[in-house]
């Protein structure tokens, strides 16, 4: 990847700050859920919309577009508030997040708003998506990569491992796959709920090419780019550790904050620690 | 059929570029041609249904048109969900080949059977349902379905080898085939069970009755005018498919005939909201369903006097 140093770190803290506010503001002006499972892949999005895909808001549907599915569809919000930054459309919008007739859904929905790529958020569903479109990319011969960000909920679908077969049968080395790993799923701990361990020898045994990064670490987050590499033969996963409702103290690693609305007295808090 | 749909694949991939052919496993002794002759526009996912209807809306969503293939109620009712969402919502060029439809695999029993692939089809806007009842509508609804824009389900039983139609015939989506004419009763079939409905038909002009048939090469859209029409012709329809009689084509006549005001008796057969845990023979089936020959003919005879 290009050039990162500390003025990039800098400008990318920032943004993640101001994703999280305006994420804050989207989540209780609707009223909404899922702050935390946005939070916790804000740093991930902004990194990689910012150092790592190569789309272009002025050619939202280029066909030599990099594809950024994100199957947790629930966290849209952290994606809607990048999107509006990188001027794939007007901020203004964001103020309507699920709002009545408001195309700002809050799950990812394919022909709604420019640069969500497809329907999400019924579990399982954007890595299969994910090995069909690299596919396309190896049968057109275009060199486009394909992002998908799993929740590490998602890894209990059946559907995650089909496709995990599928892509390093067809050694799709052009998909790469991040897992928000929060350790959080709907109900509780994931390693209470069915635990995924260990992980990345699942991973690997899949004959997929595994990294590990801290999710909230942009330094780290700079070997996401070398998964590019048309050099590789296996598609990659990228386990990012990520904490549940990341930058904000009283959202952090609380699974409460899956479901509820911030109130007043919370909101302020959050916005304290924000600006 | 099978005949019929390897070679009109086969023509389409050859024709189009866009074409693609994904297949759940299946297609034993039937693809290995179209294997080597067009290398990656063919891919056997492996036994995936549900990953293989979302990687095919992947491959559509990027140009390609898609057919996908395995027998019916794996590639139904089993992937239903990524049908609506990555499929019938984004009105996705995926055309859906559905075999063993209906109690093809009889000996199977209820694990093969897809008796209510054409209900779950028939909720989903966007969706196009082809249910052909003889070669030459197998390879008209393949060459059709690649033309429409968005979702399609063929449905393809493992019976209907039998050729109905010549090759001249036009048919059109959304458009009934009336194949023989006649004032007792109008019989609408939809899919295999037509030939066996031909043959009831032609014994009951033997003995002087006649009654309208028609052919329904799609559900999905159907054709309204003509079943109205029917029923003010002669009051009693008759809807013949080896689909539940709840969601298919029966429901589908008594929505519309109920809704229309006009006054006419609906006739559903097919098979009743009931599983059999039994095994035995095509015909054994049907006829335990009230599907064969001598149950409709005896039926119908009772519907007319």
């Amino acid at each position: 990847m290009s050039e990162f140093n500390k003025k990039h770190l800098t400008y990318l803290k920032s943004a993640a700050k101001k994703i999280r506010l305006t994420v804050l503001n989207m989540i209780s002006t609707a009223g909404a859920s899922h702050i935390a499972s946005s939070y916790s892949i804000v740093d991930l999005v902004v990194f990689l919309y910012e150092h790592v895909l190569n789309v272009n808001p002025k050619k939202p549907y280029d066909a030599n577009r990099d594809r950024f599915i994100l199957s947790k569809g629930w966290g849209v919000s952290a994606i809607y508030a990048v999107l509006a930054r990188k001027g794939f459309f007007d901020p203004s919008l964001l103020d309507t997040y699920c709002q009545n007739g408001s195309k700002m859904i809050g799950s990812s929905t394919k022909n709604s708003i420019s640069g969500i790529e497809e329907t999400t958020g019924s579990m399982g569903h954007g890595l299969p998506i994910g090995v069909g479109i690299a596919l396309a990319a190896k049968m057109q011969k275009k060199d486009f990569k394909v992002f998908v960000l799993l929740s590490d909920g998602e890894c209990d679908e059946g559907t995650t491992w089909e496709s995990a077969l599928l892509a390093s049968h067809h050694k799709l080395n052009n998909l790469i796959v991040v897992i928000d790993c929060n350790k959080w799923q709907s109900f509780g701990r994931t390693k209470d709920v069915l635990s995924l361990e260990p992980l990345i020898a699942k991973w690997k045994a899949f004959n997929w090419e595994v990294s590990e990064i801290d999710g909230h670490n942009f330094d780290q987050m700079k070997s996401i780019f070398n998964h590019r590499s048309n050099k590789k033969t296996y598609p990659s996963v990228i386990i990012a550790h990520t904490t549940k409702g990341k930058g904000v103290s009283i959202f952090e690693d609380r699974n409460e904050w899956h479901y509820k609305t911030p109130s007043e007295k919370e909101i302020k808090i959050a916005q304290r620690e924000l600006l | 059929m099978k005949e019929a749909l390897l070679q009109t694949l086969k023509n389409i991939m050859r024709q189009h570029k866009k074409a693609v052919l994904l297949t759940a496993d299946m297609g034993f002794s039937v693809f290995e041609e179209i294997q080597t002759e067009f290398g990656d526009r063919f891919i056997n996912t492996g036994i995936t249904e549900q990953s293989t209807i979302s990687v095919a809306a992947g491959l559509a969503h990027n140009g390609f048109i898609v057919y996908v293939y395995a027998q019916a109620p794996f590639i139904t009712a089993r992937c239903y969900e990524q049908i609506r969402l990555d499929v019938s919502y984004s009105n996705s060029n995926v055309k859906i080949i559905g075999t063993a439809a209906g109690i093809s695999l009889s000996q199977l029993g209820v694990s093969h059977f897809a008796l209510e692939d054409v209900a779950l089809m028939r909720n989903l806007p966007n969706m196009k349902i082809f249910t052909p009842g003889d070669p030459f509508e197998a390879e008209w609804a393949i060459r059709q379905s690649y033309d429409l824009n968005g979702p399609a389900y063929i449905r393809i039983g493992k019976t209907g080898n039998e050729s109905i139609h010549n090759g001249s015939l036009k048919i059109a989506i959304g458009k009934g085939i009336k194949i023989y004419s006649g004032n007792y009763a109008s019989i609408f079939v939809s899919g295999s069970l037509l030939y066996l409905v031909k043959k009831i038909v032609m014994k009951l002009v033997q003995e002087n009755i006649h009654v309208t048939l028609i052919s329904l090469p799609t559900i999905e859209p159907l054709d309204k005018s003509l079943i109205l029409h029917e029923a003010k012709k002669t009051g009693k329809i008759i809807t013949i498919e080896e689909h539940s009689i709840i969601g298919g084509l029966g429901s589908a006549a008594a929505e519309i005939l109920a809704e229309s005001g006009i006054s006419a008796k609906l006739y559903r057969f097919g098979t009743p909201e009931l599983f059999t845990n039994v095994t035995g023979s095509n015909d054994y089936l049907l006829d335990l369903y009230g599907l064969s020959f001598k149950k409709i003919l005896k039926k119908i005879i009772r519907i007319i006097k």
